[in-house]
Parts: structure tokens; sequence; C-alpha cells
């Protein structure tokens, strides 16, 4: 009898990234920021505030040993760094208080509002960080420092986790759920499936099946129900120009076309990957911390 | 050197009553020989059935999960009033002789009356009304005509007369304890407060499940002691706690304890907190009239605080008033799920401490905590309200 092939649509692309054209070895400061999601880990190395390598791979089931991968990733790739040649380390994340190297924590919400304002430049005033298991919106002043922010209650529908349990569901990898879900967008675009939960919306889902939609009319009803919920969020924190978008999700043009539709405002575009803003903002506030403790600043 | 508080004995004293209230009540029955009734809400009369020999012990939660009171309460009813007709159900209150509810809310009334009915040993119940515009004029002499009727009640069940001299050692018993619990808020306005939220917490509701001359006996000791505690730990961001029931220990002990950065809660504005205690029955010839006039004019429940046209709502303007005495930084909004009076507030809650420059996170309470959500909320609220130092 054949083994039966597990597919995991689910997965998406881990990426370990170290920018060759710089030397560790001249920086005054290395510094480095862990971010523990619920669904998805990021190390990064900054040297003097400049992003200098990062890791973004799938969280485990011990936080503690997704944190040594995180690093342990990036330091195997850059070769001869070893974890103590780094100045300071901040744990951020579902996750920061099970990493066991980590100097100091601070919360994801700091750390994405911090990260976001390295990324999109100063101007950014709110920020939108959706992750694997919950939604945050979150509002900065110039320097990054957050102003107010809100999150979702303990629910995973409109998050990476409920996506990706559609993804499973529907047998679509889960980078081409985003595109697909446009094809119909927005002329034919159908009513959202339920917002309240993910295991409900899995339900509706299972229905629309049933009656025989097309899968990109299903997926464009579950995005339009996610970014219902991220919209409803936004609103509730009161939406300033500029809008950015943080966190895995944001690689979603299914969602992000959406919310930025239903918005009426484009969220700013950059070159880094958005995911990693939180690790760059721990990275930025652990060259901060590192400062302050050697009466630099 | 003073001691720290944690060693200081009566806050263990409390603790004990907290953890082990009902078997404090038990022990009570049997030295005493007396009545004891359970009571829903803080707006009940307890000096009527003390006049009278009765106990009366507030009825609380245990922040374990449940799914028994399912067949009584509707599911979008308060975690509150689904944990408390728990214990009831479960034979924890089995002690109980008799159980009153002061109209309250319909939430909590609805959790009343399943008590009633399906708690075995509950002999006797009574359903006292009681106005829910309590800044209308009319309400003290509504509830004073209430009053007389609870008072008919409790003397006809129990077979005793509810003398004025019992009723003024009532009085005088209950305010004394007021009047304690008062001084030791009081000592909390300073820069060092000696005690955190939790042991204001433990205190408080202590009080409302053990004979108040036990209780009051152990605070004037209490307040004696706070004179040598050394405080120890960095008070961080002055914190004020607006909710209802707050009595789980996790979410306090996550707040003051439990978190990357110091903050204390230096005032707890709810009915487990200053709400219970914080106004006095004033001296009237009419002891009910007394009573009615403390009741309707104390701090009230969001479920009272009604106030149309020309009527002004006090909740507001006590918590003003503490945000000053009380040097308040941050405001926790403690939003019990379901309960809608409190959460009708919060929009013009937020106003107010917008503009008192207080900042302000809201949680929303359930029968047990998302004590990780709540770590990231918290640590991040006084991430925004300080840390200053990290930008640059």
């Amino acid at each position: 009898m054949e083994a039966i092939q597990e597919s995991e649509y689910w997965k998406w692309p881990e990426t370990v990234w170290v920018d060759e054209s710089k030397n560790w070895k001249e920086a005054e400061v290395i510094s480095c920021g862990i971010d523990l999601g619920s669904v998805s880990s990021q190390a990064v190395i900054m040297l003097d505030g400049e992003l200098y390598a990062y890791s973004n791979l799938r969280t485990g089931s011990s936080s503690a040993a997704s944190s040594e991968k995180a690093l342990g990733s990036i330091l195997e790739k850059i070769g001869d760094m070893k974890r103590e040649d780094i100045h300071y380390i901040v744990g951020t994340g579902y996750g920061r208080v099970s990493i066991p190297f980590a100097n100091k924590t601070i919360t994801e919400i700091a750390c994405h509002g911090r990260g976001a304002n390295y990324i999109y430049g100063p101007s950014v005033r709110t920020v939108l960080d959706m992750g694997g298991q919950d939604l945050k919106a979150i509002k900065v002043d110039e320097r990054g420092k957050v102003v107010n922010f809100l999150m979702n209650d303990k629910c995973a529908a409109g998050t990476g986790r409920g996506i990706e349990v559609v993804a499973d569901l529907l047998s679509i990898p889960v980078t081409e759920v985003g595109p697909m879900s446009l094809e119909v967008y927005p002329d034919d675009e159908p009513e959202p499936v339920s917002t309240t939960c993910i295991v409900f919306g899995k339900s509706e889902i299972l229905g629309l099946m049933r009656k025989g939609w097309p899968t990109n009319r299903i997926l464009a009803a579950f995005f339009r129900a996610v970014a219902t919920r991220v919209v409803e969020l936004l609103e509730r924190v009161g939406v300033e120009p500029e809008f950015a978008i943080t966190g895995g999700i944001s690689k979603n043009p299914g969602v992000v076309t959406r919310v930025q539709d239903m918005l009426g405002m484009k969220a700013l575009e950059t070159e880094y990957d958005p995911q990693i803003a939180g690790a760059i903002g721990a990275a930025l506030f652990a060259k901060a911390l590192y400062e302050k403790q050697t009466g630099k600043r | 050197m003073g001691k720290k508080v944690e060693e200081v004995p009566q806050l263990k004293q409390f603790r004990e009553w907290f953890d082990k209230r009902h078997e404090y009540a038990k022990e009570w029955k049997r030295e005493n020989g007396g009545k004891i009734v359970g009571y829903y809400c803080t707006y009940c009369p307890e000096e009527i059935l003390y006049a009278a020999g009765v106990l009366p012990v507030r009825i609380l939660g245990s922040h374990e999960p449940e799914s028994i009171t399912r067949p009584y309460l509707h599911d979008m009813y308060c975690p509150f009033c689904h944990d408390t007709l728990a214990q009831g159900l479960q034979g924890r209150y089995d002690y109980l002789d008799g159980v009153t509810l002061a109209q309250s809310c319909l939430h909590m009334r609805q959790s009343y009356f399943s008590f009633v009915d399906r708690v075995p040993n509950i002999q006797w119940s009574y359903y006292m009304h009681f106005p829910h515009g309590v800044n209308n004029p009319h309400a003290t002499p509504y509830l004073r005509w209430e009053l007389e009727k609870f008072k008919s009640a409790v003397e006809e069940w129990t077979g005793v007369t509810i003398t004025n001299k019992e009723l003024d050692k009532a009085i005088e018993i209950y305010n004394k304890n007021r009047q304690l619990m008062k001084k030791v808020f009081e000592l909390r306005r300073g820069e060092k407060p000696p005690i955190t939220g939790l042991h204001a917490m433990e205190m408080v509701v202590s009080s409302q499940v053990v004979d108040k001359k036990d209780h009051n006996e152990i605070l004037e000791s209490f307040l004696e002691d706070l004179k040598d505690v050394e405080v120890d730990r960095e008070t961080g961001t002055r914190l004020i706690l607006i909710g209802s029931e707050d009595d789980d220990r996790s979410f306090l002990e996550l707040v003051e304890y439990g978190i990357n950065y110091p903050a204390t809660f230096v005032y707890e504005e709810c009915c487990t907190g200053a709400r219970y205690f914080w106004d006095e029955v004033r001296p009237n010839e009419d002891r009910l009239m007394a009573l009615a006039e403390r009741y309707v004019k104390r701090i009230p429940c969001p479920a009272k605080d009604w106030a149309a046209g020309e009527l002004i709502r006090r909740r507001f303007q006590h918590i003003e008033k503490v945000i000053k005495d009380y040097n308040v930084q941050g405001a926790i909004i403690a939003q019990m799920k379901f309960c809608d009076p409190h959460e009708l507030d919060i929009p013009s809650l937020r106003v107010l401490f917008d503009k008192n420059n207080v900042k302000h996170l809201t949680l929303e309470l359930d029968i047990t905590q998302p004590i990780g959500q709540f770590r990231t909320r918290v640590e991040a609220f006084l991430e925004a309200l300080g840390e200053e130092d990290l930008f640059f």
C-alpha cells in the first residue's frame, strides 16, 4: 500500500539572509532582536543600528528551541560570529519570556512600532501588525514610540493561523491564497464568511465547497471577512496617515488590498521584509539598552 | 528597621479569610449559632441583617471554569453571575440559611433567582427593590420604604425584633469598618504606598465575608503595624483600577508582581474596592432613613449611576477627585465581559481620563483570565507611559 503523502499547504517559505557587503567586526554595537511569535520566529542582527542579517522561521513546539534556531541559523550563515559577540539581545513576541539568552524582553507592540519606524520612516503614525495569532493596531509618534494600541481578543479568525487553516482546507499553498482571492475582486466579491471565529468560518467554507463555489470565490469570501475584522480594529484605534502594515499577513495581497480599499488609504511600501519589523524594533531597543548600560548615551 | 509588608500578620489574616471564607462562616455558625445570609451585590443593607444577629456574607465566585450554570443563565450573562451561581450549585454555600439581592442588574437577578430555586439549603430569600436612578431625589424616600419592608421580613424570619439600639450598634460597627479601611486607603496617597492593590483587594473582600467585629479588630492593629512597614518595592506607575467584581488574584498579581515594569494600584474604584466602603451612614433619628441615604448616596455602581436632565452622575466626579488625590498616572479599566452598564461608561471614562492626562487600558475579564495576552497589553501600556530613554 502506498504511504499517504502529507501535504503541507499552510507552509510558507523560511528565509535566512545576511548582508555580505558588511563586516560585522568593524561595528561598535552589535545588537540582536528576536521576535518569537506564535507561528513564526524572526531573529535580526544589526550593526550600529543598521540591518545586517535576519532569519524568518516557523516556530516549533518549544519556544526556547525556536529562539535558538532563529539566531543559530543566522550565526551559521555568517560563519565566524558567535553568540557571545553580540552585545545585547532583546526578546519580543508571544514567547519572549521563554528566550533563555535574551538580556531583556520588550513587548511586540513597542517593537513593531519602533521597527515600522525604521522600515517605513518617521512619517508612520498607524501600524497594523497582522501576526500568527493576533492583530494589533498601533498608533506611534515620529520616533516610533507607542501612543496607543488595540489588540484583538482571544480568537484566531483574521490572523495568520486562520489563513493557514483555510489554505490547508482548500489544498492551496498559503502563498497563493491571497492572489487567487483577487481573481474575483472587486467586481465579483461575495459576502464575507463569519468573522467571529475561525472554526465557524471553516464550517462555512466547507458549506461553500459543497455548494460548488469556485475556490477563488471562497477565498474572496474568507479574505473579505479577515479584512472586515482588521478594519474594525483599526477604526476603533483611529487610522491616522501614514499607515503601514507589518507581520506575516502583510505579504498577503488578498488581505492588504481589501484593507486598503476599505480604509480608502494606501499602506506604505518597503524593500524590507515587513515580517521582521518586530525583531528590528527589538534589535534597535537592544542597541539603546547596550549604550545606556555602557554609558555611551 | 521596619518589617516588610508581606510579613505583616494582618495581611496574612485577610488572605486567610479570603481563601477560607466558607470555613470561616461554618466556624462562625458553630460558635454563634446564628443564621448566615448570602447577599448579591453591595447594595444589600447589611446593617439590618447584622442588627438581627444574622451574619451577611457576600456571594463570590471561585474563578474556576464551570459549565453547570448553562441551564439557568444565558451565555451572554456576565461571568461573575455564572461563577457565583456555580458556587451555590456545587454546594460550596451549603451553610447559608438565606440569600438576598438588592436589585442591581438583570444578570445578578437571574443568578439570584436560580440560587434561591436550586440551592437546597436556602430557607429564606428576599428580593429587594432598589432604585435604579440613585441621582434622582425620590430615590432615598423610596429606598427607605423598601428598607422598612426588608426589616419586617428579616424580623419575621428570625423572630428577632430589630430595635433602634441594635441598629445603632450595627451601624457603628459597619461605620468603623468603613473608616478604618478608608484610613488604610489614604496611606496609599503617599509616594510609597505601603500596600498593593492585591493587598487592598484581600482586605476589602475579606471584610465582605467575615463578621465586621473581627475585621475591625484586625484592621485597627493593621493600621498601627503599617506605620512601621518598610516599603521595599518600587511603586512604579501609579494605577487606578476601574471595574466591578475584581477579586481575581491572578489578574492583580500579574499587573503588580508579574510584569517587566514596576506598577502599583493605588486605588480600586470597584465593588471589591473603595465603592464598597467609601461612604458612611450619617446619624439620623430615623435609622432607616440614615441607611437609605447611605446606600443611595454612596459612590454608585454604573448600573445605577444614571442622570437625565439637570442631574449629575456621581461616580465620574469621584474618579476625577481620586486621580488628583492619589496622583494617578494610569488607569486600567477591567471590564467584566457582557456587563453592559460598565461597558457603556467606558467611552465617557476615556474622555475623563484623557482630560486629566491619565493613560488608560481596557481589559475584558472573564471567569479565568488570558494571562499571556494581558501581560503583553499591560507591559505595552506601561512602555507607552515610560521608557523614554529607549528612543533617540
